[in-house]
């Protein structure tokens, strides 16, 4: 996998926003490639490119405008019947590490290339899960803060809204 | 000048370097003696111990200390005893979507380890029993959460000062030495004062070999609005009051401990291991399993047993007949089925032969093979009076963030309701907040990322703001009640029922007395309070299709297995009464000594492995006294 | 007192606490060099070589606390007013030095730098961790070549050029100061406040080998813990005087692959020095973030997020200095949530080893910076 390919790019560009994390932090969490492949193989080249390339034209139209760009988000992929279920999966995959089996309609209707359950990809990226930063903790079982830290204030508060 | 004084300094030019005692980086395995089923035949032991958990580890160590030759048989596989091992439980851990408390431990067929439905326990009911214990070197310390309250002096006599379960053959202040060891083996922290207001009886000075553990900021949060809350039963007033639990995990040496002399955690050492020893460094996953080794596990104690090198080794060997010499009604053997591979029943049939025989295989374990052997059962009290702590939850969200999921998993609770009049009508209970927020109720919080993603439709800045909402506000407690002994509950077997290695899986008949069914049912009313007090809002559901649901007066409820079983040998004063005696040795066998938890005749509000432990130091007094004629 | 050479060494409260400055300067000296190789690893691979390199940095640690304690009792300041300037000491701009460096070994024929975990930095660990036999005769501080100089062991009011010739005697130097000012003030040299110091309760790990120092005795036990280790390794034997593994040896496993056996019972069936017959391990060189060496700010595009990054690490690593400086000022009971901040330093070690640095034509990944802000 060639980090420097524009499908990488679009893919690491795609999950920023899904995420709402920056690209330098989901590079940081070392699994870029892993979740790369792992979403190419099981649903196949042709989906994940059109995917991509969906994407790729709602970027090129927002202009960074950001709000333009997450209504045509919600419109083009997160509703589609084809590519919702694979954004969420990827949202799911950055938060938690972990790919959940594709809903059963649409493995009936677009069918996957690889064996599609729920897994871990890999033990290393239980620790990397971004639900951990998203809450100011620790991933249960990795990356301790030190002793005594959790009597200290939580770093983390609800935006004032 | 002359460099006289600089000369054993100066031939040194290394940059420096303190080689830690942590650092076992090249001990060898030569300490520990692992034996195959040949040597085992050849040998005659002083002391075959079945089960290498908390219990065995404490005989073991005892014994082989003063000089006598044990064999330890476990049923599990050897992983752990290595760094690599140890890590590879760690991994497998990471790499489970299901993060279950045995979810470390690789399923092993041969010697199963229960856990909710996965097809080891037969549930015969009326009530479930679940819950889980690992069957690997270590036993379920490897899993545990290393709560390690004392039990009260009452706890000893509840049928005489309550009309409730049965009365200990001992007394609370008989086992006060031993709780020591205990405390002193497992490395507790804690503070003594707070125990003391819980009615804890100390020696003068006495103080835990480590200082407590500091409370979450949840906790703290909790407490300023809870602490002092009055609450009634039974006509009395109570106010809820806090402490800090004590626990198996490293904190920070109490300075006043034994004179000065400041406790200093061991190692588990063996080949090429590196064990941390080191703080709780909040990794906020006790169960399943601590990345830091800041909690004592049982193989520290094997640590030490093995460096005697009088202690012989046998693992994936179970343990599955005990045979009988019915002249004098002695054991003479303990027979066991070797295997090789976890995922073939193939095994090769091996015994063992000793002075002294001791079942340390956990409640359920003991009993089963127990039974399986057809042994007198004079009392007809084996595997009778099964008991666990079954415990009731209660979830809510506090008004603002209190940054749940941080520390060990439990650092306080409220102790008020451990003792009191009201145990005439109801059980005692203690209830812990949960520093890890709803998962044991709900799943959290890979069911709150879920539930964002796919029902609340969140992606994005506005996805991490609903979690942190969702998550960091959470809070749990946890009510442990107690559950007092009846004949009726119990573990048996039936040839129907049998694993794949032959050997009988444990038949639970189970049913929850109305006695601690009032008390789930209270606690449900002490949350509801409590959660008003916080201006917290009350998410507590409990589903009526869920296999643990029960009602009671008119409203339904939901318990969770405690892990913590209990009774099936108990202790007593006589042969009719009891399984064991008040030194755990059997009543019809002079030669066999049953340890662990199962040996209890009530639980109290107590985590049993602290007792259990201190009777596995008792047991081995008398076991020396035995072997010393 | 004067060497060989005729030089004044400490005389003066004044002067050793200018030695004990060096001394923690140079105990933090390898921390960043050993924890940027350790965070290179990727994490679940090299399980023998994280924990080798991990254990040596956690002691460093200790080191810096033990000389801490030892300024601390004989009054050094951690700040203090001078010439109408604040001066402090773990955050004096000097204190980290410009990797790459000569470590105070003695040695000129190797410098230490940021780098990743590799066979040529495992070479370079050996290398500091290294033992020589110096004849007694040896002289206490020797003149080198300018071009050769040594930031930390510089002699105090000497020529730049003049520098002790080993670690040892650096610190042999220390103890003998101690002993003669002791001899000449009696316990009015030990004039620090007891509850400046760190003791066990704030600092262990596993071993807790902290030594609150409150006079002579515990003065020298605490320098004597620093020195010790390497003490019982004589030329010729794998282990040291508590019978455990000398920690050039240490490293040399990861070089060889193989677990040295120590026999402590008998040290002498122990194996020989180059020839480990324990098991064996695959040491995966390949698992490693290939991060750029020596890594400076200005290595990284100004704006892009690594550099941001970047510069939040060097603030933090900055803080965390800070902290600790802070809990040795009197203030121990901070120091346990000033070691918090080095759990985190982590995390963002690692977030950088993992991103590419932009348009780096070599397609080298970016690597933490430990300068002061």
């Amino acid at each position: 996998m060639d980090i420097n390919s524009p499908e990488f790019k679009n893919f690491i560009k795609l999950s920023a926003v899904l995420t709402g994390y920056s690209q330098f932090h989901l590079q940081g969490t070392g699994q870029a490639a892993l979740y790369f492949d792992t979403v190419k193989k099981i649903i196949g080249q042709n989906i994940f490119g059109e995917l991509l390339e969906t994407f790729q034209e709602l970027d090129s139209k927002a202009q960074n405008d950001e709000s333009i760009l997450i209504d045509g988000l919600r419109s083009k992929i997160l509703s589609s019947e084809k590519f919702g279920p694979i954004a969420r999966n990827i949202i799911k995959l950055w938060y938690i590490s972990t790919w959940y089996q594709l809903p059963k309609e649409w493995r009936d209707t677009f069918g996957t290339e690889e064996k599609d359950e729920t897994f871990i990809p890999s033990p290393a990226a239980y620790p990397e899960g971004l639900l951990w930063p998203t809450i100011g903790v620790n991933p249960p079982g990795a990356k301790g803060q030190g002793y005594a830290t959790w009597s200290e204030s939580p770093s983390v508060s609800l935006a004032k809204s | 000048m002359s460099l006289c004084w600089a000369g054993n300094v100066a031939k040194l030019i290394h940059i420096k370097e303190k080689v830690l005692r942590t650092n076992q980086m090249s001990q060898s395995l030569t300490d520990l003696i692992t034996v195959d089923c040949q040597t085992v035949s050849e040998t005659t032991y002083d002391v075959v111990i079945v089960g290498a958990g908390v219990a065995g580890a404490i005989v073991a160590k005892e014994l082989s200390q003063q000089g006598k030759r044990v064999l330890i048989l476990e049923a599990g596989k050897d992983k752990d005893l290595t760094l690599a091992g140890f890590q590879s439980y760690i991994e497998t851990f990471y790499g489970s979507a299901d993060k279950n408390p045995n979810s470390p431990y690789p399923d092993n067929p041969n010697a199963k380890s229960p856990m909710d439905d996965n097809g080891y326990f037969v549930e015969k009911g009326p009530m479930v029993l679940g819950g889980s214990y690992t069957r690997v070197p270590g036993g379920t310390t490897m899993h545990w959460e290393g709560k390690t309250p004392r039990m009260l002096p009452d706890d000893f006599k509840l049928k005489t000062l309550y009309g409730q379960g049965l009365d200990w053959p001992i007394t609370y202040e008989d086992l006060m030495p031993y709780y020591r060891k205990a405390e002193y083996e497992i490395g507790v922290s804690g503070d003594t004062e707070e125990q003391k207001k819980l009615g804890v009886k100390f020696e003068d000075g006495y103080v835990f070999p480590m200082k407590k553990l500091p409370p979450s900021y949840l906790d703290q949060k909790v407490i300023e609005k809870v602490e002092g809350t009055e609450v009634e039963l039974y006509g009395k007033t109570f106010k809820l009051s806090f402490s800090t639990f004590p626990q198996g995990r490293n904190s920070v040496p109490n300075p006043d401990y034994d004179r000065g002399n400041v406790f200093v955690p061991n190692g588990v050492a063996s080949v090429s291991t590196v064990q941390y020893g080191e703080r709780c460094q909040g990794n906020a996953n006790c169960v399943p399993i601590c990345p830091a080794q800041a909690k004592y596990d049982a193989r520290r104690t094997l640590t030490k047993a093995f460096q005697t090198g009088r202690v012989h080794y046998l693992s994936q060997a179970v343990a599955s007949q005990i045979e009988i010499d019915p002249d004098n009604d002695r054991v003479s053997a303990i027979r066991f089925k070797r295997y090789e591979d976890p995922k073939s029943p193939q095994f090769k049939p091996g015994v063992a032969r000793g002075t002294l025989f001791v079942l340390a295989a956990n409640a359920v374990e003991n009993a089963r093979l127990m039974l399986a052997s057809d042994l007198p059962n004079t009392s007809g009290a084996i595997g009778r009076h099964l008991m666990d702590h079954p415990f009731t939850l209660a979830w809510a969200l506090m008004p603002e963030v209190t940054g749940t999921m941080r520390g060990p998993l439990v650092t306080s609770g409220i102790g008020t309701f451990r003792n009191g009049p009201f145990r005439h009508k109801q059980s005692a209970f203690a209830v812990d907040i949960h520093n890890d927020g709803w998962g044991w109720a709900t799943g959290s919080p890979k069911t709150e990322v879920e539930d964002a993603v796919d029902n609340k439709n969140k992606f994005g800045k506005e996805l991490r703001q609903t979690l942190v909402s969702r998550i960091s506000r959470q809070l749990l407690l946890a009510f442990m009640c107690e559950m007092p002994p009846d004949f009726n509950n119990r573990v048996t077997i039936d040839p129907h029922y049998k694993d794949q290695l032959g050997n009988h899986r444990p038949v639970i008949h189970y049913n929850l007395p109305d006695y601690s069914r009032r008390t789930l049912a209270y606690t449900r009313k002490l949350s509801r309070t409590i959660f008003q007090r916080l201006g917290a809002e009350d998410y507590t559901k409990y589903d009526r299709f869920d296999p643990a649901y029960f009602e009671f007066e008119g409203e339904g409820y939901v318990y969770k297995g405690g892990n913590h079983f209990s009774g099936t040998h108990i202790m007593g004063t006589a042969k009719e009464n009891s399984v064991v005696n008040r030194h755990l040795r059997s009543w019809d066998h002079e030669n066999l000594f049953v340890v662990g938890a199962g040996s209890m005749p009530t639980i109290g509000s107590s985590n049993t492995t602290l007792t259990l432990a201190a009777l596995s130091f008792m047991a081995a007094e008398e076991m020396l006294k035995d072997l010393q004629k | 007192m004067t060497t060989d050479n005729g030089y004044n060494l400490i005389t003066t409260v004044e002067e050793l606490h200018y030695y004990l400055k060096q001394a923690m300067k140079l105990e933090h000296a390898t921390i960043p060099p050993y924890i940027t190789a350790l965070y290179s690893i990727q994490p679940g691979t090299n399980l023998e070589g994280f924990h080798i390199i991990r254990q040596v940095a956690v002691e460093e640690m200790l080191h810096l606390t033990l000389v801490a304690n030892v300024f601390n009792a004989v009054g050094g300041k951690f700040v203090e007013q001078k010439d109408g300037k604040v001066q402090t000491v773990l955050t004096a701009p000097d204190f980290i030095p410009p990797y790459p460096t000569y470590l105070p070994t003695g040695s000129v024929d190797f410098q230490v730098g940021l780098g990743k975990f590799s066979p040529a930095t495992i070479e370079t660990f050996i290398k500091i961790e290294r033992a020589e036999e110096v004849d007694e005769g040896k002289p206490l501080v020797v003149s080198r070549p300018v071009q050769e100089h040594c930031h930390f062991l510089t002699i105090h009011n000497g020529q730049p050029s003049d520098t002790f010739y080993s670690i040892g005697l650096f610190y042999a130097e220390i103890i003998r100061g101690l002993n003669a000012l002791y001899k000449e003030m009696g316990n009015a040299l030990f004039c620090g406040d007891p509850q400046r110091q760190i003791t066990p309760e704030y600092y262990y790990n596993g071993g807790g080998d902290i030594v609150p120092v409150t006079d002579l005795r515990s003065a020298i036990r605490a320098i004597r813990v620093i020195q010790e280790q390497g003490e019982g390794s004589r030329v010729g034997a794998i282990y040291d005087a508590e019978r455990e593994l000398g920690h050039y040896y240490r490293f040399e496993q990861l070089k060889q692959g193989r677990y040295y056996i120590v026999n402590r019972d008998d040290p002498e069936q122990s194996d020989r020095p180059h020839q480990p017959t324990g098991e064996s391990f695959t040491v995966d060189w390949d698992a490693v973030y290939p991060i750029k060496e020596n890594a400076k700010l200005s290595d990284y595009p100004v704006g892009t997020e690594v550099y941001e990054a970047a510069k939040d690490f060097q603030s933090a690593y900055s803080k965390f200095l800070k902290d600790i400086e802070y809990a040795f000022d009197g203030h121990p009971e901070e120091l346990i949530p000033a070691v918090g901040g080095m759990f985190r330093l982590k995390e963002q070690a690692s977030y950088l080893m993992r991103n590419p640095i932009p348009e780096n034509k070599d397609g080298l990944n970016a690597a933490p910076i430990f300068r002061l802000d």
